[in-house]
């Protein structure tokens, strides 16, 4: 019979990482793991392909009409439906259901997780962020640092380095668009009144390569975020599972829905559903990490327990999307190479949140114009000619919120499987009119009746589900990840955070599962004879 | 006298015309076909009130004009939907690239255009909520 040191749960980034920071152990990983599909037709930059002779129905909108699914049912990410970028979310409302009317996130069950389809934005938690957590950002700095080795981290030591934390090993920045860059300078002359408004602007920090390394190209600006999964310069969790099945360091068993533990006087039995032949499997090991993704995660830890009635916390970022628009670039043609990642951010002191919230600032060029054509105010041709162009001259402030503990954010697992999932609406803020005085004395125009809010769930950061705490009580973790009441399960994903500060978690869930899989590894090496 | 009911085929062919000048492409024709198979299969039983595209259709009334004050009433989501499956399928030709894409540097042209528009669609929202009281729309 198969016997492992350590048996991790998922593929995303931080059973990934958890898995990265234990090598040297025996390792099994389950995991679903869809894999993205070839994408032959997506080469080059996505002006030129359309604008060429190739037929991109297929790669765009898909034999399966993939692309017109928000069209029929609840709506999702753009990011996640085009048909080479929806097997990230590939079969999880039937093989990992959730119970909601409301919620209008999702779930990954494809090797690499939601961060196949991410803005690929790596942010380290400063100590603010981390007011809650039991360990501080000296604790996560070296694993930052590594990660910033491996995955290759562009940025810049500018305005936000103190929201971010210097970092010296960036690559560098991404090269701003035209209306990016000019926002830029605008920025930069009114710095003192951005002072007064305790706001700053700089560089995206993405995990995206300016420069190749390990193999990898460097960005191209395809512009091709929403449609060609496995850009070799944006990362994702996949390369490393990838890697690690390369060098023999890991066993990876896809196909494999892990249901329930239980713990043996040796270890743990992972209890999997083979989704081929739809027989349980049962895996044996000494320690097993949990990475399924926070609400996954919960679903496992609780159908474990055969607990139907608890309700866990749940944590999302709530977003505004603000649009705004320089009306002296209308009339602009649309650049040939751009991109969809966020190119600039923004971090606001807000004294109603008392801690420092973030924005993302993105064009608007990547996603079809269909997308959008019948959501905006005027008949349909005329919002044709008005999206025609404004692309060019349109850029999105999409504001992040800290996500907050309530009694109406929760999962609870039914006895049926599905996992009731609720996030509180977020109601709208003052920031959001103070963002837009700001954004219009730099001359942009936009108004409060423009914000678009997205629905329940939508932020894709799901978090707290099993939360670290100094002196871990039921259903939490302690420091080093150890679920309470358990010898040997670990929580290495969001799951474990103890609270959500409004700034992308998937860095800090990279670092804090390197932290938890190397300790953990660690001592199971001591351990060995 | 009741209305005879479009064709997909017909469908497809008259809600295009309303939206874009150049003739509908049979390819585009199969797929829009194909889409609503699609469609129909996903949406819920009972979801899919088809009478106001067979009315629009059958009564060569401006699509354009009455799927925008069925959206100003927040109503008449079968008759957009199938336009915007239209606006999906054409969109990713390379014939109409142009209809969506601002490709040369023209700020007299795009203003032009952008005035042109904004007024049409008042002239449209007018006329599509008499067709929609006159028709029986809703």
């Amino acid at each position: 019979m198969d016997w492992f040191d350590l048996i991790v749960v998922g593929s995303g980034p931080g059973a990934t990482f958890a898995a990265y920071g234990a090598r040297g152990c025996r390792i099994l990983v389950l995991d679903v793991g869809h894999d993205a599909p070839p994408s032959p037709e997506l080469t080059g930059n996505a002006y030129e392909l359309r604008r060429g002779e190739t037929d991109l129905f297929p790669a765009l909108i898909g034999e399966g009409f993939e692309s017109l699914r928000n069209l029929w049912k609840r709506p999702i990410s753009l990011k996640l439906k085009s048909p080479y970028m929806s097997y990230i979310v590939r079969d999880w409302e039937r093989v990992a259901p959730v119970a909601s009317e409301s919620f209008e996130g999702a779930i990954s069950l494809a090797k690499g997780g939601l961060a196949n389809g991410w803005g690929a934005g790596v942010y380290r938690f400063t100590d603010r962020d981390l007011a809650g957590f039991p360990l501080t950002a000296a604790e996560l700095r070296p694993y930052y640092d590594e990660l910033t080795a491996h995955i290759g981290v562009s940025g810049a030591n500018d305005d936000l380095t103190a929201y971010f934390e210097r970092d010296e090993g960036l690559l560098p920045p991404l090269r701003l668009s035209d209306f990016f860059a000019e926002l830029m300078g605008r920025y930069e002359r009114l710095r003192p009144l951005f002072q007064r408004e305790k706001t700053a602007i700089g560089r995206a920090r993405l995990a995206v390569l300016t420069e190749p390394r390990n193999g990898r190209a460097a960005y191209d600006y395809g512009n091709l975020e929403f449609f060609r999964p496995h850009d070799p310069a944006i990362y994702t969790p996949a390369y490393t599972i990838d890697e690690m099945v390369r060098a023999g360091a890991i066993e990876y068993r896809s196909g494999h829905l892990v249901t329930r533990y239980r713990e043996t006087e040796e270890g743990v039995e992972v209890h999997a559903r083979n989704l081929a032949t739809d027989a349980t499997e049962v895996a044996r090991g000494r320690k097993l990490l949990l990475g399924a993704g926070a609400l996954n995660t919960a679903r496992i830890v609780l159908e474990s327990n055969g607990d139907y009635q608890t309700r866990l916390p749940a944590l999302d970022n709530p977003m505004a999307c603000i649009p705004f628009f320089r009306l002296a670039r209308i009339g602009e043609p649309l650049a040939v190479h751009d991109t969809s990642l966020a190119q600039l951010n923004l971090v606001v002191e807000d004294a109603e949140w008392g801690e420092p919230l973030q924005a993302s600032l993105y064009g608007a060029t990547g996603p079809l114009r269909s997308d959008i054509v019948f959501s905006l105010p005027l008949s349909v041709r005329a919002n044709l000619v008005w999206t025609k162009y404004l692309a060019p001259a349109m850029g999105l402030l999409m504001l992040f919120y800290p996500g907050r503990q309530s009694p109406e954010s929760y999962v609870r697992l039914r006895p049926t499987g599905e996992l009731e999932v609720q996030f509180a609406p977020e109601p709208p803020h003052q920031l959001e009119r103070r963002l837009i005085r700001l954004l219009r004395k730099m001359g942009y125009v936009t108004h409060a009746s423009l914000i678009q809010r997205p629905g329940s769930g939508a932020g894709l950061h799901y978090a707290g589900t099993l939360p670290m705490r100094a002196e871990p009580g039921r259903y939490e973790a302690s420091a080093e990840g150890l679920l309470a009441g358990t010898r040997g399960v670990y929580i290495v994903d969001g799951a474990g955070f103890s609270r959500l500060p409004a700034k992308n978690l998937t860095f800090t869930i990279m670092a804090n599962a390197l932290r938890i899989g190397r300790r953990v590894g660690h001592r199971i090496g001591q351990q060995a004879p | 006298m009741a209305d005879r009911a479009p064709s997909l085929a017909e469908e497809a062919r008259y809600l295009h015309a309303c939206l874009f000048r150049a003739p509908l492409d049979a390819v585009t024709v199969a797929r829009y076909e194909a889409a609503l198979e699609v469609g129909h299969a996903l949406a819920c039983p009972g979801a899919v009130n088809l009478s106001v595209v067979s009315k629009v259709v059958a009564r060569s009334l401006d699509a354009e004009a009455v799927e925008f004050a069925l959206r100003r009433l927040d109503l008449g989501r079968d008759l957009a939907r199938r336009m915007q499956i239209l606006c999906y399928l054409v969109e990713v030709q390379p014939a109409y690239f142009g209809e969506f894409v601002n490709v040369e540097r023209s700020r007299g042209r795009a203003w032009a255009g952008l005035l042109g528009a904004t007024l049409r669609s008042a002239w449209k929202l007018v006329k599509g909520e008499y067709l929609v009281r006159r028709h029986g729309l809703v």
